[in-house]
């Protein structure tokens, strides 16, 4: 219960960390978050709201995302390599779901046509995305190490 | 008893002025939320210089021209211009495309290179003084290059270079960053290992 935990606010997060990085684009601000509505096929009319429930929306896949890390952990404390490589494996998950199947389905190219552009502006953040993961998640279970040792 | 007292003196002022030696050399821990927000905030510089490889992408780095030309017109070190001329833009006829230009692609290249390395450094926390490193070089570049161009704001690279230098002082790629595994080892082998004592200064 206790990985689940970590892992779900390491998760949320992570995502706000996902979320803020799509709010400072170029260009108007949060421009590229009614994309994450996108892949599972949701549009939005209003700009404002569409962005809102993107930024949203990109928050709570994280939990969902960090309640899996967790799970995965099978109540097992890690050691920082393990967290980062984990990570980083859902970070690759992540891109591999949302920015490239899910993207191309909605999109309707084919499932796995790419484009170097679209590779270099999504694989490095959503890399970035499980490694913050991985990352939040050892610091949190550090914290809760140290606390467990002052009492 | 007026000497005993002003020996007295003496030393309480002695005293005082070791304890406040003492308080400012002191070494400063910083908090883990301390670590934490200077974490953030290099992963939002990472971003910064992320973005900014979309506007003068490969094979033809086309949107740097415009800005090659100008550090060439308003640079503020004299003989920068001519070093540019001899170099990106030797054998460029035009102002506004690199047509005819022989040098600027595969320098262009490097710039971007440059850029795509700071980005990985500062967003994932590797190497990362080495990358704030970087940052400051090609941010001075700018400043030299553009802070005085007309219509520039000359802070906007003036921050550019101090948000650098500020990651090149804190070791800011110890949490949410690959440094957080890096720097334990590197140090260890640092003990062993001259490169690695080396590497372990650029965490």
């Amino acid at each position: 219960m206790q990985t689940l935990r970590r892992g779900l606010l390491a998760g949320l997060l992570a995502g706000l960390v996902l979320a803020m990085l799509n709010v400072v684009t170029d260009g108007t601000p949060g421009r590229l978050l009614p994309e994450a509505l996108h892949w599972f096929g949701i549009t939005i009319a209003n700009p404002t709201i569409s962005r809102f429930a993107g930024f949203f929306l990109l928050i709570v896949l994280g939990g969902v995302f960090g309640l899996i890390f967790g799970a995965l952990q099978r109540e097992k404390s890690i050691t920082i390599n393990r967290a980062l490589l984990w990570g980083l494996a859902f970070g690759f998950a992540w891109w591999l779901v949302f920015s490239l199947l899910l993207a191309n389905i909605m999109s309707h190219h084919a499932l796995f046509s790419l484009d170097f552009g679209r590779f270099l502006s999504t694989f490095p953040i959503d890399l970035l995305f499980g490694m913050v993961l991985g990352a939040i998640y050892f610091q949190l279970q550090q914290l809760r190490a140290v606390a467990a040792l002052q009492v | 008893m007026s000497i005993s007292a002003s020996a007295r003196d003496r030393k309480r002022v002695a005293t005082t002025g070791a304890k406040e030696s003492g308080a400012a050399t002191t070494p400063i821990t910083l908090s883990e939320r301390s670590m934490t927000g200077l974490a953030l905030i290099r992963i939002f510089v990472g971003y910064l210089w992320f973005q900014q490889l979309f506007w003068k992408m490969p094979p033809g780095f086309r949107g740097l021209y415009p800005y090659i030309i100008r550090e060439s017109q308003h640079t503020i070190i004299p003989g920068y211009g001519a070093l540019l001329q001899h170099t990106f833009l030797v054998g460029c006829s035009s102002l506004s495309t690199p047509a005819g230009c022989t040098a600027f692609v595969p320098l262009a290249a490097c710039v971007w290179t440059a850029e795509l390395l700071v980005t990985i450094s500062l967003m994932f926390g590797l190497f990362t003084r080495l990358g704030a490193i970087l940052a400051t070089i090609l941010s001075l570049q700018l400043y030299v290059g553009l802070a005085y161009a007309p219509g520039e704001w000359i802070w906007t690279y003036g921050m550019l270079v101090l948000l650098a230098l500020a990651l090149v002082a804190v070791p800011a790629g110890r949490r949410l960053g690959a440094d957080q595994w890096l720097a334990p080892r590197l140090q260890a082998a640092g003990q062993h290992h001259r490169i690695a004592r080396i590497a372990s200064w650029l965490v």
